[in-house]
Parts: C-alpha cells; sequence; structure tokens
C-alpha cells in the first residue's frame, strides 16, 4: 500500500518569526489512503536536541476526528494558526540546542502512524558562537580560575 | 471496526518500544487495585473509627453513674493496656453494673487496647472509687440497648493519622489511574498538549499587574527577593557552602563519636590490663578516617572564613538582552589577591539519561571580563569592593530551563590569592528573552 | 530555506540518535540476530549480556526486544538506574494482568542479591523467561560477551553519517575510541563536539 506523504507549508516562507507573532501555515497528504484515516494530529512544539536527553513541549494541538465517511479532502491544503509564546526562541547552541516545528500526525485505519514535519525559528537568536566578544573553547565549566580573553 | 488490543508491534526501520498497549493496560490495573484497596481501607476506617464515635456523641443519651471500681486490663495474648471502669446507673427503674470505659472497650476493639500500662492506669486513676461516699460521674449509654455504656467519649489522637495509610494508597492509586487513562494511547504531542494545558497561564506581579509569560524560562524569584545595600538587588550564591560545610561537619562529628567510644572501650580495656589486640587493629583505620574527615572539615571550614563572603549586588534584575547593568562586588577576608575578576558567563548543560549511567555535561557558550584586579591585599574588616557595569549582548539567549536541558547565565568572581586555592564564586542571574527591536538587529550568520 | 537551515544544524550525534533502538544494531564479530533468537529458544529465553560501560548491550537488549515481539512474544522491559537496587515495578500485579513471556532487565547488576534470587524464582515459577545485560558475569547463561572494537565504533559512525555530510574521519573515530578506552558510548559524544565545531562552517546556506 503507498503510504502518503504529509506536506506542510508555512505563511512567509521560511522567515523567523518573532515571539507573539502569528505562525499560520496549511498541511496537506500527498495522496489519500485506501481508507480513511481514523484522526489526525496537528501540534506547534518545540523540541530540544544535542547532547541530552531530548526535552518537549507543545504550543498549539488540533485533534480530528473522523467517521468511515471522509467529509474532507486531506489532499487539499488545510489551514492552521497560532500566536506563538515569547519563549522559549529557537537556538542554536554547542550541546543544547532548541528547535520549533509544526507537526502533523495522521492515524491511518490499519494503525499505523504517517509523521510530518516542517521546522521554523522563532526569535533571531545567533547561533552561540557568534554571540559576545570571544568564543569560549572550554569543554568543562572554568573552576580553576579565570580564563583570559 | 472493533480495535484489537495487539500483544506485539512490528518493526521496520526506526524502531520504538513495542507493546506499549499491554503494558499500559497492566499499568492501568495496578492503579485500579491500588485505589480499590484504597478505597476498601478507607471505608473500613471510616466504619470502625468514626462510626462507632459519631454514634456515641449523637445517638447515645447522656445520664450520670456512680462509680464502683477501677482497674487496668492486660490484653490476653499482647503486651498493651486498658483501662476499664465499674460503674452502677438507672434506666428506666432498672439499675444496670457494667464493666465501661469508651465504645472501643464496650465493643471489645483491639484498638481499645495500648502499650502503655502507665498512662492507662492514670486515665482509670481519673475516676476516684469511694466506698463511702461513691461520686457520680457522666456516663452515656444506648437507648436500644442500655447494657451499652461509656465514660469517656472522643476518639483517640492516632484515629486521623490511620487514614493517612489508606489515603496515601487511594491517593497513588487514583493519580496513577488518571494519569495512565489520560495518557492511553495518546501520542507524544497530545500528551505534553494536555500537560501542558494544567500549567498557570499568566503571572500577577506583586502589585496585581499581570506579566507575560516566559514559558520555560526560570522567573528568578529567589534572586529578586534579597534587596541590596548598594544596589537594588543582591545576588545570591549558586552554591552556598553553609550546608555542605555543616553536613561534613555532623558525618565528621559522628563517625570520630562512635570511633571515639570505641577507642575510650578499647583504652579502658589496656589500662585495666585486658587489651583487646584485635579491637585495637581493627579501630586504626577508622581512627584514620575520623583523622581525615576532621581535617578535611577543619581545612574547609578555614577555606570558607578564611576567604570570606562575596557579595555581588546588581541595579536590576531580570536581565534583557541589549540592558546595561550596574554590578557591586565585595570580597571580605584576610588575603594577599594576585588576581581578582568578575565575569558575565552563559553555560548549557545536557543531561543525558541511559540505564545505569547518568551524564551531565556542562559547556561554556560565552563568558564576557567585566573587572579585573591584580595583586592587592585584602584587610581583616576592611572587605574589597569594587563597581563596573555590565551588558548583556543583544542576540544573547534567554536563560532556559527543561527537564533534561539548561541553559544558565551567572556572574562568575574567581580569586587567586597567596596561601589558598583559586576560589570561584557563581552567581546566578536570569535573562529574559530580548524585546522586539534587538531581536532583528542582532541576528547575525556564521560568515565570520 | 528553513529545511536547509535545519539538515545543516543537524548533529548526527546527538542523543536522540545514538540513544539505543534509534538505529539499527549492527552485529559486527556477534552471531546474526536469528542465531542468537535460536540461542535464546533453546535455553528457554533465559540468557545474559556482559558487556563493559559504553559496549551497546542496551542497543543489543534493544534489538533483541524488538525481534522476540516480532514472534509474538510478550515482552517486559525494564531499565534499572544507578542505585536502583529493587525492581520499580509490581511483577506480580503487572504478570497477573498481562500475559508477559519474556521479562528484559537492563542493568542487572544494579539489584540487590535478593532481589535477583526474587526474580530468578518468580521467573522459574510462572516459565518466564529472563533476559538481562550486565557488567559482569551473573550467574544465567551468557548469550553474547561485548567486546567493542574500533571496526565496529567506524561502522556505526559510517551509519549514524548516512544522509549527512561527513564530517567526522576514521582518524577521528579512532582518536576518540582511544580517547575514551573503547566506550563506545562515550566516542559518540567525544564525536558530537568534533561535528558540531565542523559543521558550522556549512551554517545557513
Amino acid at each position: 500500500m503507498h503510504r502518503p506523504i504529509v506536506i506542510i507549508r508555512l505563511d512567509g516562507n521560511g522567515r523567523v518569526y518573532r515571539p507573539g507573532e502569528v505562525l499560520s501555515g496549511e498541511f496537506r497528504l500527498s495522496a489519500l489512503p485506501e481508507r480513511p484515516p481514523k484522526a489526525l494530529e496537528v501540534s506547534v512544539l518545540w523540541y530540544t536536541e544535542g547532547k541530552g536527553d531530548p526535552d518537549m513541549a507543545v504550543h498549539e494541538f488540533w485533534r480530528y476526528r473522523f467517521s468511515d465517511q471522509l467529509s474532507v479532502d486531506l489532499r487539499r491544503p488545510q489551514r492552521f494558526s497560532t500566536q506563538l509564546p515569547n519563549s522559549p526562541l529557537s537556538y542554536e547552541g554547542q550541546i543544547v540546542k532548541l528547535r520549533w516545528c509544526v507537526r502533523v500526525r495522521v492515524f491511518l485505519a490499519d494503525g499505523k502512524e504517517v509523521v510530518g514535519q516542517k521546522v521554523f525559528r522563532l526569535g533571531g537568536i545567533p547561533p552561540a558562537k557568534c554571540i559576545g566578544n570571544g568564543f569560549a573553547a572550554s569543554q568543562r565549566t572554568a573552576l580553576l580560575g579565570v580564563v583570559d580573553p | 471496526m472493533a480495535r484489537v488490543i495487539r500483544l506485539y508491534e512490528k518493526k521496520r526501520g526506526h524502531r520504538r518500544t513495542g507493546s506499549a498497549r499491554v503494558g499500559r493496560l497492566g499499568e492501568l490495573l495496578f492503579f485500579a487495585v491500588l485505589s480499590l484497596l484504597g478505597v476498601v481501607g478507607l471505608a473500613a476506617m471510616f466504619f470502625w473509627l468514626v462510626v462507632p464515635q459519631w454514634q456515641v456523641s449523637h445517638r447515645f443519651v447522656p445520664h450520670t453513674c456512680v462509680v464502683l471500681d477501677t482497674r487496668v486490663r492486660k490484653h490476653p495474648t499482647e503486651d498493651l493496656f486498658r483501662p476499664e471502669v465499674k460503674i452502677e446507673y438507672q434506666v428506666d427503674g432498672k439499675t444496670y453494673v457494667q464493666w465501661t470505659y469508651d465504645i472501643a472497650t464496650v465493643r471489645d476493639d483491639p484498638s481499645s487496647y495500648l502499650p502503655d500500662q502507665k498512662e492507662q492506669a492514670e486515665a482509670a486513676a481519673r475516676f476516684v472509687v469511694d466506698p463511702e461516699k461513691p461520686r457520680e460521674y457522666p456516663c452515656w449509654y444506648d437507648p436500644a440497648d442500655p447494657h451499652l455504656v461509656v465514660v469517656c467519649r472522643g476518639s483517640k489522637w492516632w484515629t486521623w493519622l490511620a487514614f493517612s495509610v489508606p489515603l496515601s494508597v487511594l491517593l497513588i492509586g487514583a493519580v496513577g489511574l488518571v494519569y495512565t487513562w489520560v495518557s492511553w494511547d495518546k501520542s507524544a504531542e497530545r500528551k505534553a498538549a494536555i500537560s501542558s494545558r494544567l500549567a498557570p497561564k499568566r503571572v500577577l506581579r506583586a502589585n496585581g499587574e499581570s506579566r507575560p509569560q516566559f514559558p520555560y524560562v526560570p522567573d528568578g524569584k529567589e534572586i529578586t527577593n534579597s534587596p541590596g545595600t548598594k544596589l537594588r538587588f543582591r545576588l545570591p550564591m549558586a552554591a552556598s557552602p553553609g550546608w555542605p560545610l555543616f553536613g561534613l561537619f555532623l558525618a565528621a562529628v559522628l563517625w570520630n563519636g562512635i570511633v571515639g567510644a570505641a577507642a575510650v572501650y578499647a583504652f579502658t580495656l589496656f589500662s585495666q590490663g585486658r587489651p583487646d589486640w584485635r579491637l585495637n587493629i581493627g579501630l586504626i583505620p577508622f581512627v584514620i578516617i575520623g583523622l581525615a574527615l576532621l581535617g578535611y572539615f577543619i581545612r574547609r571550614l578555614v577555606m570558607t572564613t578564611g576567604v570570606g563572603p562575596t557579595l555581588v549586588e546588581i541595579s536590576d534584575h531580570p536581565l534583557v538582552p541589549g540592558g546595561n547593568y550596574r554590578l557591586f562586588v565585595s570580597q571580605s577576608g584576610r588575603l594577599k589577591v594576585q588576581r581578582f575578576s568578575v565575569a558575565l558567563v552563559c553555560e548549557e548543560e545536557a543531561v543525558y539519561r541511559q540505564g545505569t549511567n547518568a551524564r551531565s555535561e556542562t559547556r561554556e557558550v560565552f563568558r564576557q571580563q567585566l573587572l579585573c584586579h591584580e595583586g592587592f591585599e585584602v584587610g581583616s574588616g576592611v572587605p574589597f569592593e569594587a563597581e563596573c557595569t555590565m551588558q548583556v549582548p543583544g542576540g544573547a539567549m534567554h536563560s532556559f530551563r527543561a527537564a533534561n536541558n539548561q541553559v544558565r547565565w551567572k556572574v562568575l568572581v574567581a580569586a587567586e590569592a597567596d596561601g589558598w586555592p583559586p576560589v570561584v564564586r557563581g552567581f546566578p542571574v536570569v535573562v529574559y528573552p530580548p524585546s522586539e527591536h534587538n531581536i532583528l538587529a542582532y541576528q547575525c550568520t556564521d560568515r565570520l | 530555506m528553513s529545511d536547509c537551515w535545519h539538515l545543516a544544524a543537524e548533529n548526527p550525534f546527538s542523543a536522540s540518535r545514538v540513544r539505543p533502538g534509534a538505529t539499527p544494531f549492527i552485529f559486527d564479530e556477534l552471531p546474526s540476530l536469528d542465531r542468537l533468537l535460536e540461542q535464546l529458544r533453546a535455553s528457554k529465553y533465559w540468557g545474559q549480556i556482559v558487556g563493559p560501560h559504553g559496549s551497546g548491550k542496551s542497543a543489543l537488549l534493544a534489538a533483541l526486544k524488538a525481534a522476540l515481539e516480532s514472534t509474538g512474544l510478550e515482552v517486559l522491559y525494564i531499565e534499572l538506574r544507578a542505585g536502583q537496587h529493587r525492581l520499580p515495578i509490581n511483577l506480580r500485579k503487572l504478570a497477573g494482568a498481562t500475559k508477559i513471556s519474556v521479562i528484559i532487565v537492563d542493568g542487572y547488576e544494579q539489584l540487590g542479591w535478593l532481589a535477583r534470587m526474587w526474580l530468578k524464582r518468580f521467573c522459574r515459577r510462572r516459565k518466564l523467561g529472563l533476559l538481562v545485560s550486565t557488567h559482569h558475569p551473573a550467574g544465567l547463561s551468557t548469550l553474547a560477551t561485548l567486546r567493542p572494537s574500533l571496526t565496529l565504533a567506524q561502522k556505526i559512525v559510517a551509519q549514524l553519517q548516512q544522509g549527512y555530510p561527513e564530517l567526522v574521519l576514521p582518524a577521528d573515530v579512532a582518536a576518540c575510541f582511544a580517547a575514551t578506552y573503547g566506550n563506545l558510548r562515550e566516542t559518540l559524544f567525544a564525536l558530537y563536539d568534533i561535528y558540531e565545531q565542523r559543521r558550522s562552517g556549512l551554517g545557513k546556506l
């Protein structure tokens, strides 16, 4: 069986979003599965990556349940929008990275799931190395004295 | 189509732990049984302890009686006791003579027996037996059966405490049940969405106005609850040496106390001409450890008190990127300082847990020296003081705290002094997300 | 645009990717998964996986768990943390409520002597399988002894970097493997830093 792919597009075409701004976009399926999906969830969330166990929190969440007869054609773009929070902002650190994304999860009739995700940037925080006067390359917290700039 | 609980899940490619549903069913049943046990326990406690007391207080008829005798009765098999009072009273012209005390005694309940014999004797002695002039005391009898009579009302002190046991079991079961049910068959995003809805949405300031929420940014309340003497706030130190020092002191005292007692005993035997060489030899490593512990404590104490407290005050808090702040630093002690510096530092912390390993790594990603002095002395009673300004970089990442990952900012004070190991003390600060006009101005690419 | 930025910003050695079960287990010098399953079946699903820290015991357990479940067996997976000397769940209630066939304990040596005796007796009485990971032999029949090698480390790194810019070279793997005394987990974490430093040259395109 040919599995559908989730396609997500954000308004603004990949620009950086500001805290408090409205994030809007649309999602659709590349094809309809043989049997209509049971449910569909759309989440706007952030997650961490790096050297630590991942953390995740959902900012906005929608869930749609479908009966045997789908009343909406999921091949056509379905809109969503939400007001983004003040924090946390997207961040490219050294061992901690924070990413925002829109994630669409489709629950198929056979019990399997199809997931699509689109990452976006919230806030214009530059990567860690760009900040300030000098990049500290120490790997451990300096507890032995001052590191001369 | 009815959905069947599958006992296994096939895996292809990206693997996940399977059989989650069966596991959750087991969890659900476990918490359901726990909840049931809690309910049954509570009900049993209620009917056993509370209902009889209620009946005495609301159904029994107040009356008077005459005390003929008192005793302390021992439990037939255990070392437990209860007071008993022999009384005589009339109801509807009929005379009754009964041994009684409270409702538990009348029902011959095991809870009427208690371990403290003296306390039970005192309870019995409160009823004075005077054959010449028998005294009258109040009593309460059951109108349905006047043989049931008590001279003491009210529940024992431990009655309500006893409820804590089934209540705890019920709470654990109920919470687990709710959690398991709520997260049944839900995606990770849905579970996270449910838990985030339970979090408070807005924060009220002390003056009542509402502040927009900054999720996952520490609020820094513990930082602003201490006013400064020169600037607005005094920053608390990241790790105060007080409690670890106290812990070390306790450990040293306990260890050396026990070892010391054993050493005294060994010496006593020795002085009596009956040395126990096995004890003497066995004590040696313990004495060495005790002395090492004591020495380490004294060294830490001297270091802490000798170097003296470091005070850092700041003109405002929380901080924002692009903001300018004044800092006041004071260092006490008797020191010949080679180098004294203050820096603003940002570090990331990531915690990774796998099996028996828990690994935490910290990485400094930003450091800005604010102040540096070399070659001076700090005298006793005359602390070294300095002020400086600090600007948080415009594009700085705000403070962030989640379960496994953090971004932390702090003011780091480091001192190298003659005769002392280098001392570094951190004072956490909270940086909030940047204001809007700073965000775009400090967007930076990697093309340096 | 944001996708390019995102891909260039990903580190294939991040914790979520090196976690046991995140990528297929590489058997290298070990017997194949089918052979291991056969051995397990022959020993009535009792066995131990022995190896030092960071040798891939949890990853192998994750692969075996998936394989056991695909044969229709119900598996209970228990992961013990440092200092956990007792089982964190009520096995009796769970086993009574569900049809568990095999219990897997990751970190078996954390259990106290009494807890281990109880667990073995529990499994024997109920005819359950018991598969454990441990740093030292723990009295069960050894299913596999893991001795991480540089070859294995190179293969794992190659697998992780599939689809990513190959910024970590075999020489880097060799250096980190030697520096961490053959601890695969620490090797991968050290390679994270190397990859991170080098990928910053790709950045936002």
